[in-house]
């Protein structure tokens, strides 16, 4: 009897609560239904959207602020500029229709397409002057103010270091239609540098209005191109782009929206992923080994190239042979194809490849030289003289390194390499969060240290004016003299406006870096990724922007 | 009484005020910057503190920051969202990080009582072992271990509930990530609630009204529960706590637009605001819990709060 009461009891809770979750839930299918894009998906085939996973949240939508590749590629996918790039990578006239340059290549006259911002406002030559000088303006302090300079556009680094107004900016609407820019020399890749986000346009009347609000809310923004933003939660997790039926190619756009879900965690992703919600994901570390075979695994070259840098202020890295010997010392294959299994590639250059193209159409690494990779007998033989030309027997370095999950496997890897190569040599691992590894080493505070450049531009000139005296990004210090004029001449001296001899001279420069053991490269990066099979016509660069969507379909 | 709550409020001000002190100088002489990119020049660098103010001596900038935030202006995010205002940040994820929070609690507190009373109720039978066994688990296994099963297997397998928070559908999708964050509490609930069932159950009053003829519904429900309840909310101050802590996880696990995620974020890439608003809101939610507890104690025992009004005054 004791029993049947406890049993009622027990059991009345239990309703009490089945009656709790039961009041909410005819709520819930209301509420999906109209307002989730990607649920739409699932039920409506004749919706097609793509169902991004990533794993950074967009930190802007300012085209002068932004400087991540997830805020790139959002911001391309809703503005186009003076070009876009193509499949392959190749600059294609975009909001510009016609070009005409000047015969000594530093007046381009720009003719602007009848093109409307998603508010029916249309697209002008001011858009273009008002965003240009709003990104050298030192107000704004865009991080990217340096890249007007880079693009070669009169008067930018004297405006971007405060010597000048912005006034004098090269750049001029002569009319609706018409963009008049002027250049301090001919720069080789100005057409690519045009289909960059900071090259953006940006409608002035609306930018005066939101003020101080300008392109943080989706409310807060205009769109030129493929896609425009339609719910962006501040701070959410999700964000989404419909298709932009203003864009003035939107015939051409087969996506009707993009839906960007959020997600720090690697392992939820990939659940997410299976699950049919997500289209596409990126792997990392021990996930790609699982998924290596699978049709949908696609292995992308992005531009970065991770190397080591020595200083050459620490007693012993000054030494040459030194240098040598420790740039030879480690396996790369075994990098690449056991340690990071991403589809990086192991990197024998200080240019990567698929990063510019030359005068002959040619790529870089084509016509450049090659340089010796890993070899463990010639190694030896360079520590043997270093040894003798610095009276030592043996050498303790602090190799500096971020606190991520590859480049501590690629750390101890190479630590393990070096010490097994060069008896005598040893290593201790220094591990430092990214943000104080890159402080440290800008500081000049380290002996040996792991990491990595990003191209800013189509131009092997994105490496190499790096290890030019007093660059900032030259943390080693070194100096060589004939190595700042070529560089110097062939960035903004006699060699720009000569394409052919510039290009050679770039290898020439690339040569003296490597004979110098300047930076021991290490390896190229590659990003693997998972795509859905009915995925079709995403678009990666390695330099610049690194994702459109404008040819994607989903079958 | 007013007393006793006035100077309870003054001293959770100072103690807010110190960790607001402590966390600004951490934050100054922590290694890095929120600008140390590999692609920022020293020049830029400098052009960048000067417009957020960075460039300005510690000091200064720390009166600054108070006098800002009275105003509820708690500045605007480095890297996150760029030149976002963090108070609109907060306004819109704080919601859902109390959301969660809120449901975890309660469905904690319910299941770990409904599993402690029948555990005490059976005392040393299956069931008791189960509770027991469960409260174990509960508390020694990390939220993150449950959220990572539970996506699996209600999630990936079942596809019972959506593996990744939705702002859209908010019930169901938060419905793994409360299950994840609720085990502690169940545990932790279900422990108490079943020793402290035990000892009401053989007091003497229980014993004494199960003589008189007292059904045995109305023994548990009126007479023991009531009792065992009063330690049990005693513990929940500290659970709440817990349920903080364990939503930075969570939240990171299950894509939830909240404030443990943005904390989390923000610490990896020295987001200065962020982190000192995230904190300064955890922190008054401790402090406040904490407050919240003592002057109940001091409501529902008197002793508590003449010990502690003769200590302070």
């Amino acid at each position: 009897m004791r029993n049947v009461k406890l049993a009622f009891a027990i059991f009345s809770i239990i309703f009490l609560i089945a009656g709790c979750s039961k009041s909410a839930t005819p709520n819930t299918p209301a509420t999906t239904e109209n307002t989730t894009p990607s649920n739409n998906t699932t039920s409506d085939t004749k919706a097609k959207v793509l169902n991004l996973g990533k794993d950074v949240e967009l930190a802007s939508m300012d085209s002068a602020i932004a400087t991540d590749g997830l805020s790139f590629e959002v911001i391309a996918a809703t503005i186009e500029g003076l070009y876009t790039i193509d499949a392959d990578g190749v600059p294609q006239l975009a909001i510009a229709e016609k070009v005409d340059l000047s015969d000594d290549g530093t007046k381009y006259t720009f003719t602007i397409r009848d093109a409307k911002w998603s508010n029916g406002t249309p697209v002008t030559a001011n858009d273009f002057e008002f965003a240009w000088k709003r990104l050298v303006n030192p107000e704004t302090a865009s991080e990217y103010s340096f890249i007007m300079g880079v693009a070669g556009v009169k008067n930018a680094d004297a405006i971007v270091a405060g010597e000048k107004g912005i006034e004098e900016l090269g750049v001029k609407a002569v009319d609706e239609k018409t963009l008049v820019v002027e250049l301090d020399r001919p720069v080789a890749f100005f057409n690519s540098l045009m289909a960059f986000p900071s090259f953006y346009p940006i409608n002035e009347a609306f930018y005066n209005e939101k003020g101080a609000e300008y392109a943080l809310t989706s409310d807060a923004l205009l769109a030129n191109g493929p896609f425009k933003m339609k719910t962006w939660e501040v701070g959410g997790t999700t964000f989404y782009l419909e298709k932009n039926p203003d864009y003035f190619a939107a015939d051409s756009i087969k996506l009707d929206g993009l839906n960007y879900q959020v997600i720090k965690d690697t392992q939820q992703s990939i659940l997410a992923y299976e699950n049919g919600d997500l289209d596409y994901i990126m792997l990392s570390g021990e996930q790609i080994v699982n998924y290596q075979d699978s049709p949908e695994y696609h292995n992308i070259v992005a531009g970065y190239l991770w190397y080591l840098s020595p200083n050459q202020k620490v007693a012993g890295l000054e030494n040459l042979n030194l240098r040598k010997a420790l740039s030879l010392a480690y396996d790369k294959e075994a990098i690449v194809n056991d340690i990071l299994k991403d589809g990086s590639i192991k990197a024998d250059f200080a240019v990567p490849t698929l990063l510019a193209t030359g005068p002959d159409g040619k790529d870089y690494r084509e016509t450049a030289e090659t340089y010796p990779s890993t070899n463990k007998e010639e190694a030896l033989k360079y520590w043997e003289k270093a040894k003798a030309d610095l009276g030592i027997s043996s050498i303790n370095l602090e190799l500096l390194f971020e606190d991520t999950e590859s480049a501590t496997l690629v750390a101890q890897f190479i630590q393990s390499e070096v010490e097994s190569t060069l008896p005598g040599v040893t290593f201790t691992l220094k591990s430092q969060p990214k943000k104080n590894r890159v402080e440290l080493m800008q500081q000049g505070d380290y002996e040996v240290g792991l990491t990595r450049w990003g191209p800013d531009y189509a131009d092997p000139m994105t490496y190499l004016d790096m290890w030019t005296t007093g660059s900032p990004n030259n943390y080693g210090a070194w100096e060589n003299k004939e190595y700042d004029e070529l560089v110097n001449r062939a960035s903004k001296g006699d060699l720009a406006s000569k394409p052919e001899e510039r290009w050679e001279a770039l290898k020439k420069a690339e040569g003296i870096v490597m004979d110098q053991a300047v930076i021991f490269p290490v390896y190229q990066k590659g990003n693997a990724v998972l795509i859905k099979p009915e995925v079709s016509g995403i678009e990666f660069h390695s330099v610049g922007v690194n994702i459109f969507y404008k040819s994607a379909d989903k079958q | 009484m007013g007393r006793y709550i006035f100077k309870r409020l003054a001293l959770a001000a100072i103690t807010i005020l110190i960790i607001l002190m402590v966390l600004f100088l951490m934050l100054e002489y922590m290694p890095g910057s929120p600008f140390n990119d590999e692609k920022i020049t020293a020049a830029q660098r400098a052009v960048l503190d000067a417009k957020y103010g960075l460039d300005q001596p510690v000091f200064f900038r720390f009166i600054d920051y108070v006098k800002s935030m009275l105003t509820g202006d708690f500045g605007v995010s480095y890297v996150i969202q760029k030149n976002m205002p963090i108070s609109t940040m907060l306004e819109a994820r704080l919601p859902v990080t109390i959301q969660i929070g809120a449901q975890a609690i309660l469905l904690g507190t319910l299941i770990g009582l409904i599993l402690g009373i029948i555990a005490a109720l059976r005392h040393n039978s299956i069931i008791d072992t189960l509770t027991t066994f469960i409260s174990v688990i509960g508390v020694s296994f990390p939220s993150y271990v449950f959220a990572l099963a539970l996506s699996f297997f209600l999630g990936s397998k079942l596809h019972w509930f959506p593996i990744l928070y939705s702002p859209a559908k908010p019930i169901v999708s938060s419905i793994l990530p409360t299950i994840a964050l609720s085990m502690f509490t169940i545990a932790t609930v279900a422990r108490f609630a079943r020793s402290e069932m035990i000892e009401v159950l053989n007091s003497d009053y229980i014993l004494l009204s199960e003589s008189k003829g007292v059904t045995k519904r109305r023994l548990i429900f009126i007479h023991a529960l009531r009792n065992a309840l009063i330690p049990i909310i005693t513990v929940l101050a500290p659970l709440v706590v817990t349920l903080m802590t364990g939503s930075l996880v969570i939240e990171q696990i299950f894509s939830i637009p909240g404030i443990g995620s943005l904390l989390v974020t923000a610490i990896q890439i020295n987001d200065y605001n962020v982190i000192l608003a995230v904190t300064f809101i955890y922190s008054i939610m401790f402090v406040g819990i904490m407050l919240l507890v003592d002057i109940l104690y001091g409501i529902i025992d008197p002793r508590i709060r003449l010990a502690k009004g003769e200590k302070h005054g």
